[in-house]
């Protein structure tokens, strides 16, 4: 399905320049994120001329520190799903790492380093369980994420101990939504997302490494008997999700209020699936971009808060989204079909 | 891996995860007391959710009445979602343990009519608190405050804050929440009578998420530059709210009330970006309810005012809504925020 993925010369890495691996390579985005572009800039249009003050700096900094969270995780969820995998846990990893952290915050109040690297290797340990479990376990992902996912919300109801994190310090300010999570006007949490998504970009297009994660999801045999090693990559895939998971929860505790409760990370997976989805990158695995499902989120949280700026009811963003996600899916099986009458 | 079961399975499980989470734990505390051949009635109460501050609070006072009555076994189980297939669950199997009587919060009235009328058929008393079932078999609802004063104590302690005019929205939670609804009718009619130069711009909806609560107050913000007044209308927008005023760097511009827990909405209090919470003392709503709870398991009828306890000495009965109601509601400010442990 995927051969042009595929990428048998990995030994031939440095050699860009060379015709060959130019055609090896495949198109710098994937055709969705034109579309989204597209897509975006007709919506915030629409939205400025029918509520000025969309387009002011004190609305779309929170729109773009809403996205971040969602788009955050999305990149190791794409990671994910090329693969051919899944990960439905990433709600309950969420739950875990926040309630972990606004506790340690409450209770011993260390500062922001400590907080983000207690967040971050938290969520790298369940991203890491999530891994050994699928790469060595073979059983599908799904199965797999979906036992973790009631694990992690058990082990953050214990956590939560009946009651709800109150008085939780601003520690954490520096991604919120205030004026302490900016840097000349950027918010911080954004500009880490778009730094971390860029970075995923250009390794999954430029590297053997990030090559072979697009192999396995077009066919993990053929991808094993090309000499990748399927189940090291395929625990890189969950781990790293774990990892940004652990940081998206950071970010999901200053959006939040100072007080956390049990609903955190509630429905979340889907709202990331579906930005991925949305983004353009295949369910079926093989194929797939992170630039597609940053874009993906920034949608969904645009038409979330045009919903709300223009006054109409809060449904209809659900509608939308809907929508969003179905003709994403539909064009994506259009271009498949494209491509193998080709 | 195959993709097109892969996808199957991956929609399944989607769908699926709205219906889980449910962690079986059983809150048995036996008040054993009273004379060795008494009857000890079972009286249970099944919150919409477990394990946050506001049903822990009700399971209180629900320990404390159970304790000081002497002859009631006060069970307590909720789903650690507010969901009302997982709900109903809990409630089926309070009805196989034939308890004496069952006290439901319903998530959703309409659904859990139908299972009161099968746990009246199996001899069991049945009854509302919280949140009633109006169309149901129900002998009691445990009301903790009229709609209208909650509206109006919401609309008052606003418009006090805001000068008496002015622009104001509404940030509520569940769309279908009963209650919730109840008081917006409220809040609009009392608005537009009491305070003719006050205007409700729009009522946006952002279930139990914090997150989304708080971006929707600054996507309302945004909308309206010349908005002066937002209620969170939950326990969850309520901090959500006062979170962005807070955040827009808007104390004193835009004034906030909410349907906030003490503990939660403390700093939000002391920083002035909330005005007041509009509560009732929930300990004591639960001790009502499980005295009540006591009174029709042994078939005894309600005065049209009741002696409960110290601290509720004159709770009135209204006999054509079979409505017990716990007082007037309660203005938490900053002055009395400590008084309240939850």
């Amino acid at each position: 399905m995927t051969t042009e993925s595929l990428n048998k010369n990995d030994k031939t890495e440095k050699n860009e320049k060379s015709p060959k691996r130019v055609r090896v390579l495949p198109a710098p985005v994937t055709g969705q994120e034109v579309v989204l572009v597209g897509v975006i800039a007709l919506l915030w249009a629409g939205l400025a001329l029918s509520t000025p003050a969309f387009l002011t700096a004190g609305s779309i900094q929170p729109l773009l520190v809403a996205t971040a969270p969602i788009a955050l995780i999305g990149v190791g969820m794409t990671i994910v799903i090329i693969t051919g995998g899944i990960d439905v846990s990433v709600g309950g990893a969420i739950m875990v790492c926040s309630v972990l952290t606004a506790k340690t915050l409450v209770g011993s109040g260390v500062n922001l380093g400590v907080a983000v690297l207690l967040s971050v290797l938290t969520g790298g340990v369940l991203g890491l369980v999530n891994g050994v479990l699928i790469a060595y376990g073979r059983v599908h992902a799904i199965i797999i994420t979906f036992g973790t996912a009631n694990l992690f919300m058990f082990l953050g109801l214990q956590i939560f101990g009946s009651g709800t994190v109150n008085g939780i310090p601003g520690t954490l300010a520096f991604f919120g939504r205030g004026p302490d999570g900016r840097t000349l006007g950027v918010p911080h949490a954004f500009l880490i997302t778009v730094l971390v998504t860029a970075a995923a970009w250009w390794y999954l297009r430029h590297t053997a490494g990030g090559r072979h994660f697009f192999a396995i999801g077009g066919d993990a045999q053929a991808a094993r008997l090309a000499g990748v090693r399927v189940q090291r990559r395929v625990l890189l895939a969950y781990t790293t999700t774990g990892l940004l998971v652990g940081l998206a929860s950071c970010f999901v505790i200053a959006q939040g209020t100072s007080t956390l409760d049990q609903t955190v990370g509630s429905g979340k997976e889907l709202a990331v699936i579906a930005a991925v989805v949305i983004g353009g990158t295949s369910i079926m695995g093989g194929r797939g971009s992170v630039l597609g499902t940053l874009l993906g989120a920034l949608l969904v949280q645009s038409v979330a808060s045009g919903v709300t700026q223009l006054g109409w009811r809060s449904q209809l963003s659900d509608l939308f989204v809907g929508i969003f996600i179905i003709v994403a899916v539909g064009a994506d099986l259009l271009r498949a079909r494209a491509r193998r009458s080709r | 891996m195959r993709p097109r079961f892969t996808a199957a399975v991956a929609l399944t499980a989607t769908a699926a995860l709205a219906l889980t989470g449910c962690t079986k734990k059983n809150d048995t505390d036996t008040a054993a007391g009273g004379d060795a051949g008494a009857k000890t009635y079972k009286v249970a109460f099944v919150p919409k959710l477990q394990g946050v501050p506001y049903f822990e609070a009700m399971n209180a006072g629900g320990k404390e009445a159970a304790a000081a009555l002497g002859n009631v076994e006060w069970l307590y189980q909720g789903p650690t979602q507010a969901d009302a297939a997982a709900q109903a669950d809990i409630v089926r199997s309070y009805i196989q343990q034939k308890v004496d009587a069952l006290i439901v919060a319903p998530n959703d009235p309409d659904s859990m009519a139908p299972l009161l009328q099968q746990a009246k058929d199996a001899g069991i008393h049945v009854a509302t608190a919280d949140t009633d079932a109006p169309s149901s078999v129900r002998e009691v609802f445990v009301n903790q405050a009229t709609a209208d004063g909650i509206g109006q104590g919401l609309t008052d302690a606003l418009l006090t804050a805001m000068g008496g005019k002015g622009k104001y929205a509404i940030v509520s939670c569940g769309q279908t929440a009963e209650n919730l609804n109840a008081w917006i009718e409220v809040q609009k009619a009392y608005t537009k009578e009491k305070y003719p130069e006050a205007q409700i711009v729009d009522i946006v909806y952002a279930g139990e998420d914090q997150a989304k609560a708080t971006q929707m107050a600054t996507d309302l913000m945004n909308a309206h530059p010349d908005l002066t007044g937002l209620v969170g209308e939950c326990t969850s927008s309520a901090p959500g709210v006062a979170q962005a005023v807070k955040d827009a760097g808007k104390i004193g511009k835009v004034f906030t009330v909410g349907l906030g827990t003490p503990q939660a909405m403390k700093p939000y209090l002391q920083d002035k970006s909330s005005t007041a919470a509009i509560l009732w003392d929930v300990e004591n709503l639960g001790y009502l309810t499980a005295w009540a709870g006591a009174q029709i398991a042994q078939g005894k009828s309600f005065e049209a005012t009741n002696n409960v306890s110290g601290d509720l000495s004159a709770v009135t009965y209204d006999s054509a809504s079979k409505m017990l109601l716990l007082g007037p509601a309660l203005a938490i400010t900053d002055q009395n925020v400590d008084q309240f442990n939850y």
